[in-house]
């Protein structure tokens, strides 16, 4: 990697930087600036961080896995202490000292009081140019001004006063209006469009019929709207060709048979999660103007590059003739790695010949998205005389987790994210078992890791209690890491997990290691005796090695933990045959102001000397399982099946 | 149809098609993009604007009716470069993450105090249960619409802010 495709020096001397990975309000812009900011000891506001446009910024494969921080972090900041190297070199040479006098100071470099020059100035005749050495020296933590310390998000003012502009606020001249004539279920191919009636209406510009894409362009939204829902489609409906199951080993120790059968106890429980919406407040939305030379595309994406060859495959441009240019986006938490909507707009663009804008509606974000699989998990284990797990026997039923089809190279890492378990077991069988679904899927907050920690944890506690331990003190006797052992015992120890509740409350101990970040919660419910749980507070202890902003690591898991409880009580997918039945927020509610927990305390404990590691999906991970399991302390009902509804816990509390 | 809004104290003359919501004309006619659709029935609270005080979705409201009203949408709520102190408690707060749902909570919060200067937590949670936020930062939009009521009496320090709106340091919110 070369500096200048990651760092350039503008002629005022601020600073811009580039990187192929996306904001979603994780937070990504406001760390790789200041980190940036950090290695060329500038203030934060001096540094203007490009993400996502194929144009400027290098290939990125994606934003998911929690990687940004992770990967793109420690390459930004190398390019900038390159940067900052380079400039000291060339100040040397123009101030004719050595470079080992010269300091770094707002933008200048000088020795002391004396002569100063501009990073301005140095980068006049020559910009930044060179490939970064993988081992080039970072700054030491002692000269550190911006790297670990909090600060609210660089959008956070143009986001108050509405300044920010998301996909659908892009206004280019002739602007037009899309809207897609959605077929009765998934797969029906139109055989006939009857187009009469739409042509007549006001505003119509264009009715489209190409290949899977039928829609209307008009002048205005609801003029769209109205062309689509007049025109008269035949759908013709395919007979579904089920993909076989696939079945992935993730573990498959020797023995396993026999020490179940020798185990002093044994227990087997199924757990079962529904599917779920990424309920984004913002329907998807994109702006593409294609033109006979090349299309710009604005949009809200996962993957931009893969959105720039899916719209150029689809239109047919050659892909550097296609431009995507990611914009603000309401948060999808994995949806938008789908192409979906950019390359309709595109198709709409190309007949209309005008930019077209398309928004879907709040009807075809719950129907016609992908949503998060349904999940299944068998757990059988054996405990020996000492209460310590012997065996362990887990498969795993669900559906690809990602927006592409069933791939055997990625299923370990997606569907089978966190099957394994954390914990020191000498025998083990996990096994993946992913199915067929009509429902479209994608990526989703976690992947498949929330269904599988939530059955994993559980399974935990019921563990514990069967054989008389504590709950946490039997997971310590399974866990090694001592990064691990310590998010647990911190949370444990804030939380006074243990201690003696008023009636009818309980608290739930879950824990997870997620792609290098450690993670422990403590839940604490009350239950009413209809059954209605209400989370009143949630502790979370995170380690993610080394931490760029404290509080946006908070910000990230305190979100995490609230959208995970809502998917704990409230969200289920309703759906037969492949046709959604849900459509508004009536159908699909989701936690409100009038939910949230009266308190999430989050403390961030990272090991500096770590790697940092990802904190955008890791928060979400164990909160359904320390809920469940707060709800068991509370009042007895063992509850294996999500959402945690009030009939459930009515059924499952025990006869008293 | 033409009509004649008063928006953000200002006076527009716009020809809307009839029935015409006043979130198509907003966004559609003038230009005023910071209110944002999210589900069109008006049930998500992301299109919030205050009419003659009030927080309203404007996306069940026919722009006719709003000819009659005084509107102030999240465009009006600065004045200048002073921000509403809800605007500014929302930055020092971070009370927002993607920030699609921002607008129409900070609508919310400030018809709230406009009516009510000392809100508790069940007020300010009852006020904000229309805007539905999914990244989930209730905690801290609760805190933002204390700090600013706060603020509003006299009480608590403003926070210190620099140009790009991002505060310094801030005192740990957890713990």
């Amino acid at each position: 990697m070369n500096v200048e495709e990651r760092i350039r020096v503008e002629p005022d001397g601020s600073i811009t930087a580039f990187s192929g990975k996306i904001e979603f309000g994780q937070g990504i812009r406001t760390a790789f600036a200041q980190l940036v900011a950090n290695e060329l000891d500038l203030p934060v506001d001096r540094v203007r961080v490009v993400l996502g446009d194929t144009e400027q910024v290098p290939f990125d494969f994606g934003t998911f896995g929690s990687h940004s921080v992770a990967q793109e972090a420690p390459a930004l900041r190398r390019a900038a202490a390159f940067a900052r190297r380079t400039l000291i070199e060339r100040a040397a040479a123009r101030l004719g000292l050595p470079a080992t006098r010269l300091q770094t100071r707002d933008g200048t470099i000088g020795d002391g009081d004396g002569k100063r020059v501009s990073y301005a100035d140095l980068v006049r005749e020559a910009p930044l140019a060179g490939a970064i050495p993988d081992d080039e020296p970072l700054l030491p933590p002692e000269r550190w001004r911006h790297l670990g310390q909090p600060l609210s998000r660089v959008e956070a003012r143009d986001i108050v006063t509405g300044r920010a502009r998301y996909t659908a606020d892009v206004r280019l001249d002739g602007l037009a209006r899309g809207a897609i004539a959605r077929p009765p279920t998934r797969g029906a191919r139109a055989a006939a469009v009857d187009d009469r009636a739409a042509r007549a209406m006001p505003g119509v510009i264009a009715v489209v019929h190409d290949g899977d894409v039928v829609g209307v362009v008009a002048e205005r939204d609801e003029q769209a709207r109205a062309a689509a829902d007049a025109l008269e489609i035949d759908w013709e409906i395919p007979k579904r060709a089920d993909a076989p199951t696939q079945i992935v080993p993730m573990r498959e120790d020797t023995g396993i048979d026999a020490a179940l059968a020798s185990a002093a106890l044994t227990r087997t429980a199924t757990y079962t999660l529904p599917s779920i919406s990424s309920a984004s407040i913002g329907p998807s939305a994109a702006v593409v103007d294609v033109r006979p030379d090349g299309a710009s595309v604005y949009a809200g994406t996962h993957r931009p590059f893969g959105l720039r060859d899916a719209v150029a495959g689809r239109v047919g441009l050659p892909q550097d003739r296609v431009r995507v240019m990611p914009q603000m986006s309401s948060g999808t938490y994995g949806r938008s790695s789908a192409p979906d909507v950019g390359v309709e707009a595109a198709v709409l663009s190309k007949h209309a010949h005008r930019p077209v804008l398309l928004q879907w509606s709040r009807a075809e974000e719950f129907a016609y998205s992908p949503s998060r699989p349904e999940a299944v998990l068998e757990v059988t284990a054996g405990l020996g005389a000492d209460g310590r797990i012997v065996a362990w026997r887990y498969d795993e039923h669900t559906n690809v987790h990602t927006a592409a089809g069933p791939d055997p190279r990625v299923a370990a890492m997606t569907s089978g994210r966190n099957a394994v378990p954390p914990y020191d077991i000498p025998s083990a069988h996990v096994v993946l078992h992913i199915e067929p679904t009509p429902l479209r899927t994608a990526n989703f907050r976690s992947l498949a890791a929330a269904e599988n920690v939530f059955a994993i944890e559980s399974f935990m506690d019921e563990l514990a209690h069967a054989s008389g331990q504590d709950a946490v003190a039997f997971r310590l006797r399974h866990v090694s890491d001592p990064r691990l052992r310590r998010v647990m015992e911190r949370v444990a120890d804030v939380s006074r997990y243990g201690e003696k509740l008023a009636e009818r409350r309980g608290r739930g101990f879950a824990c997870t290691l997620y792609h290098g970040t450690y993670v422990a919660q403590v839940a604490e419910v009350d239950v009413s005796p209809s059954g209605a749980v209400r989370v009143l507070r949630v502790w979370c202890v995170v380690d993610p090695g080394l931490v760029v902003n404290p509080d946006g690591v908070r910000n990230q898991v305190e979100g995490g933990i609230q959208q995970s409880a809502s998917w704990t009580l409230l969200e289920e997918l309703r759906h037969r045959e492949g046709r959604v039945a849900t459509t508004s927020w009536d159908a699909y509610p989701i936690a409100t102001f009038r939910d949230a927990p009266e308190s999430i305390t989050v403390l961030v404990e990272g090991d500096a000397s770590a790697p940092s590691t990802g904190v955008g999906e890791p928060g979400a991970v164990p909160t359904s399982a320390a809920i469940a399991n707060a709800v068991f302390a509370a009042c007895g009902a063992r509850l294996r099946d999500v959402p945690l509804t009030r009939e459930r816990v009515r059924k499952g509390q025990p006869a008293s | 149809m033409r009509l004649v809004l008063t928006i953000n104290g200002a006076t527009y003359e716009v020809d809307a098609p009839p029935g015409a919501s006043l979130l198509s004309v907003l966004r559609d006619d003038l230009g005023l993009t910071g209110t944002r659709f999210g589900c069109g029935t008006g049930q998500c609270g992301s299109c919030f604007v205050i009419a003659d005080g009030r927080a309203v979705a404007s996306c069940l409201m026919p722009a006719r009716q709003a000819a009659e009203r005084e509107i102030t949408t999240i465009e009006g709520l600065a004045h200048g470069d002073t921000l509403h102190p809800v605007q500014e408690a929302f930055i020092a707060e971070d009370a927002m993450q993607c920030g699609y749902c921002t607008s129409g909570m900070v609508i919310s919060a400030a018809a709230l105090l406009a009516r009510d200067s000392a809100p508790d937590d069940a007020a300010i949670r009852d006020a904000l249960a229309g805007n539905l936020c999914r990244c989930g930062v209730y905690g801290r939009a609760i805190r933002a619409v204390k700090r600013a009521a706060d603020r509003g009496r006299g009480r608590g320090a403003a926070p210190a802010m620099n140009s790009s709106g991002v505060e310094g340091a801030k005192p740990a919110m957890n713990g």
